[in-house]
């Protein structure tokens, strides 16, 4: 690709050992990314950033710059605020059963190094974790749906009347939230391990010697370690969920009425169905921002961990 | 005495594992519920109570395989996929190589944004994407390709920086003192000790790309639609009469390529799912 320029400047560089050129070689390795990185997401980061400013509806005349109004436009707006709260509960609901599920089932989980089958059981426990998310929306509302559905079949079976979950306005919500939390609690039960992993077996044994108990050992010997990967696994959880969008698109649409309409689903709706691509733009800077506020926050915790 | 702990041991641990797996084949359920319906006769499908023994029919997969539609959109899901991680891994290597061995002051800053795009909700990116793609007449397979490329460098330049940074610098110095250029040890004295990463790398973007819809469905075209949207057109089309039997058949086909790529590479399963920043074993 571009080995052979590189090259011919890193053997002048090491047989003039000049530090000067030396740099420009590294430079030159990261270029192609840094192409990459400017086209497809610099330019387009700024050219979100200018249209938050403009006034502009596809198909309907060119765009005209109003300012700070479509920021303003998302104080005043309900279903704006509606759609990051309903995000914020829906977060903190999914990611809180994902984490309490997770730990548990990640402690279960930590002595199975000479369980039969382990690959294969815990290939078919990842598996919800990789799948597409439109996938797994197919999947729940054929396992939901209300005629012939599995779910509904047992309530009828236990003599309750069939429920429409993903269009009754009382369990649509608590639906998609089962969902997320059979998806993606197999992902905590994974980090749980990994940091269960990071305790230095030589402080287990010696708990193990002193005859503590378990929620001794689990608060003054496993967490000291364990802390910092199980907080990077809840910190992406957060970030990962307060993004879902193909996940619900798929299963509700964001309905019934507004009930699973998150900010995703809002975002893609103002944007696309309405065409309203200015006001979305101001939107999408709010997320960008909260995006990059998660982001300092998991590399503090990450470096934080390393550290140590 | 002994032999009766021993024994002991042996039904408890029999106990202990039999609950694992119950638990790892409850999560599965759903999974092999969709791939059940898939081997049901429509009508066995449209029973109720729903049939848990049922004469098995392969129907749908063979009409899945057939499709005139369907295999455009699986011939663009492996080539989306698997074509723009190699070109992203490529790119990313030697640029993985410059951050961790030249140390520039901007380093730290660049890997922050280079995460903090994985960060942004999808539906936020693709706005200013979709407009610049229509400008530029960029909504076809090139387009997408350059897209999927561009998604998977940040996840591959974390993870494999990460691997390089606990290859020690002497390596280089070493083969440097005695006559080797650049290119000699980024390809022949690193590259080599991080494999892994390169594999964990290709695998999990490969399982993200291939699982990605939104921006395929906004952004792409005819040529370039794949499995996800063909699942998402296929379950809103026919007039509210969804096809389930052709959906279970194509959706289950689907995830059997990440569960295979889990199955055998498990050891990169906790790297790959945290964009290279956590490394260890599950």
């Amino acid at each position: 690709m571009f080995a052979g320029g590189a090259d011919a400047m890193t053997t002048a560089a090491v047989r003039t050992s000049d530090p000067e050129r030396s740099k420009w070689v590294g430079v030159g390795l990261l270029v192609p990314v840094l192409l990459f990185f400017l086209v497809l997401n610099v330019i387009p980061t700024f050219w979100l950033i200018g249209l938050g400013f403009y006034k502009y509806t596809l198909g309907r005349g060119d765009p005209t710059f109003i300012g700070i109004d479509n920021f303003t436009a998302i104080i005043d707006s309900p279903e704006m605020w509606g759609a990051f709260s309903r995000t914020i509960i829906y977060t903190v609901v999914v990611v809180g059963f994902e984490v309490v599920l997770g730990v548990a089932l990640g402690f279960l989980f930590w002595g199975s190094a000479k369980m039969p089958g382990r690959r294969l059981a815990l290939t078919l426990l990842f598996t919800p974790m990789v799948m597409a998310p439109v996938a797994v929306g197919i999947f729940w509302k054929l396992i939901y749906e209300p005629t012939f559905g599995i779910i509904n079949a047992v309530i009828e079976a236990f003599g309750g009347s069939p429920i429409d979950f993903l269009t009754n306005i009382d369990y649509a919500f608590g639906a998609v939230v089962f969902v997320d939390v059979w998806m993606w609690t197999p992902f905590m039960i994974m980090m749980t391990l990994a940091a269960l992993g990071s305790v230095p077996p030589a402080e287990l044994e010696a708990a193990e010697v002193d005859r503590l108990s378990f929620w001794y050992r689990a608060r003054h010997v496993i967490l000291p370690h364990a802390k910092f990967i199980l907080m990077l696994g809840i910190l992406l959880r957060t970030i990962d969920a307060f993004k879902t969008t193909d996940l619900v698109w798929t299963m509700t649409g964001g309905g019934p009425g507004n009930k699973t309409e998150f900010i995703g689903v809002a975002l893609y709706r103002q944007a696309f169905n309405s065409l309203d691509l200015g006001g979305s733009s101001a939107v999408a800077v709010v997320l960008l921002i909260i995006a990059i506020a998660f982001t300092s926050i998991y590399l503090y915790v990450l470096n934080w961990s390393k550290r140590r | 005495m002994a032999m009766a702990t021993a024994q002991k041991r042996k039904a408890k641990n029999t106990i202990y594992y039999i609950v694992l797996w119950a638990v790892a084949l409850l999560f599965f359920l759903p999974v092999l519920w969709i791939a059940l319906t898939a081997l049901k006769s429509n009508v066995d499908i449209l029973a109720t109570p729903p049939k848990l023994i049922f004469q098995p029919t392969l129907d749908h997969i063979k009409r899945v395989l057939e499709d005139p539609e369907t295999l455009p959109y699986f011939f663009n899901s492996v080539w989306l996929s698997v074509g723009s991680v190699i070109v992203a891994v490529g790119v990313s290597f030697p640029a993985a190589y410059a951050f961790s061995r030249w140390k520039f002051p901007f380093t730290d800053f660049l890997m922050f944004l280079l995460l903090s795009t994985r960060m942004i909700p999808a539906a936020a990116a693709i706005i200013p994407m979709f407009q610049m793609f229509n400008a530029f007449g960029l909504r076809g397979r090139f387009g997408m390709f350059i897209l999927y490329t561009s998604f998977s460098i940040p996840f591959s330049v974390w993870i494999l920086k990460g691997f390089i940074d606990g290859v020690s610098e002497r390596f280089d110095e070493t083969a440097i003192v005695s006559g080797a250029g650049r290119m000699h040890v980024m390809f022949k004295v690193i590259l080599p000790q991080v494999k892994p990463g390169i594999i964990a790398a290709f695998i999990f973007n490969l399982i993200f790309v291939w699982n990605e819809y939104l921006f395929n469905f906004v952004i792409g075209n005819a040529q370039t639609q794949n499995i996800p949207f063909g699942l998402s057109v296929g379950l809103l089309d026919a007039g509210g009469n969804v096809d389930w039997g052709f959906v279970a058949a194509m959706s289950s086909m689907y995830v059997i390529v990440p569960m295979v790529m889990i199955f055998f590479f498990q050891k990169y399963l906790l790297v790959g799912m945290t964009f290279g920043t956590v490394r260890g074993d599950v």
